[in-house]
């Protein structure tokens, strides 16, 4: 059973990886929202993110030797705490700023189906993107890119961000984008209007036992909420 | 009436600026970071006029529409005015 290699049941009495984990489920039912106690928590920007590997060899080359990102940091350990957790590796690439990005490569195991991936933007969504400064630093990368042999995306304008897009051996989405300008004011107010109106459609939708139907249902309502935005003080 | 809301930010701005000579239109704005376009009957957006990209335009009616779009296309769109609830 090539699954049961390198795990250990013996590290944890727990019942559960999120109880091993000392972790919930994400119900949000008796929770209190940040406004109730007044406190402002504050980030200082990403640390890591972390996937799971099953190709080793390819995903180390793929981010040290074609990227060039220096391997910094790499944890090697038997498994603990959850119950059935392989030994593992997981090791660190840096992405500048002290952001790093991780995998897992857990021994002995075999990759689920379920994690294979998919050419579906459900599953593009799940993606790192990494900033550069200008434009020259985004053209230096996708013609670099290409030149070492990796498939890059042509050039992608959003509305404050343009991106190029590829994928690593895993079949993980990676970005690489840079700021068109500065968010303003508007932009904070604008997203408020937006969101306000897609969860007021997502509410009237639910209790119509229906799903969100379009954007345009959602613009519709945004609509309205600038019209009231605009009449009110201040 | 069609009433388009834009958000004063470079992106967006050629949709008024496009629509600056149509005699149909009233332009107003922009009141705290949105242009308001009205029109009575229906209004055209033209993506090459505006030199828009293609993930800006397909969410040109981000800052709000109360309006229906009755013709959808790469390079042109069309609203209609509509009854329909906010």
């Amino acid at each position: 059973m090539p699954e049961k290699l390198g795990t250990r049941e013996d590290a944890s009495s727990a019942k559960s990886f999120n109880d091993a984990m000392g972790v919930g489920t994400g119900e949000l039912t008796g929770t209190r929202h940040a406004s109730e106690d007044g406190v402002q928590l504050v980030l200082r920007g990403v640390d890591h993110t972390a996937r799971p590997t099953w190709k080793l060899n390819e995903t180390v080359e793929f981010y040290r030797d074609i990227l060039g990102l220096p391997l910094v940091h790499a944890i090697s350990a038997r498994g603990w705490g959850p119950p059935g957790h392989h030994d593992f590796l997981h090791f660190f690439f840096d992405a500048g700023k002290g952001a790093t990005i991780a995998f897992f490569y857990y021994i002995g195991s075999e990759r689920p189906e379920r994690y294979a991936p998919e050419e579906h933007h459900f599953y593009f969504a799940t993606h790192t993107a990494w900033a550069v400064d200008t434009e020259e630093e985004l053209i230096q990368w996708k013609e670099t890119l290409e030149n070492r042999g990796i498939k890059v995306s042509p050039y992608t304008k959003h509305e404050i961000l343009e991106s190029i897009y590829f994928t690593d051996p895993n079949g993980y989405p990676v970005e690489i984008t840079r700021r068109l300008r500065e968010t303003e004011l508007i932009d904070e107010v604008d997203a408020k209007l937006t969101i306000q109106a897609a969860l007021e459609i997502e509410t009237e939708s639910r209790e119509a036992g229906q799903l969100m139907p379009d954007i345009d249902t959602v613009w519709r309502r945004k609509a309205k909420l600038v019209d009231a935005y605009k009449e009110s003080a201040s | 009436m069609i009433e388009v809301h834009v958000i004063d930010v470079p992106e967006f701005r050629p949709m008024v600026e496009t629509q600056r000579d149509n005699p149909e239109v009233t332009i107003s704005g922009p009141v705290k970071g949105y242009w308001t376009i009205q029109a009575p009957t229906q209004l055209t957006f033209s993506r090459k006029a505006m030199k828009m990209k293609p993930a800006v335009w397909y969410g040109i009616f981000t800052g709000g529409l109360n309006g229906e779009i009755a013709e959808w296309g790469r390079d042109e769109v069309r609203v209609i005015g509509t009854n329909r609830p906010l």
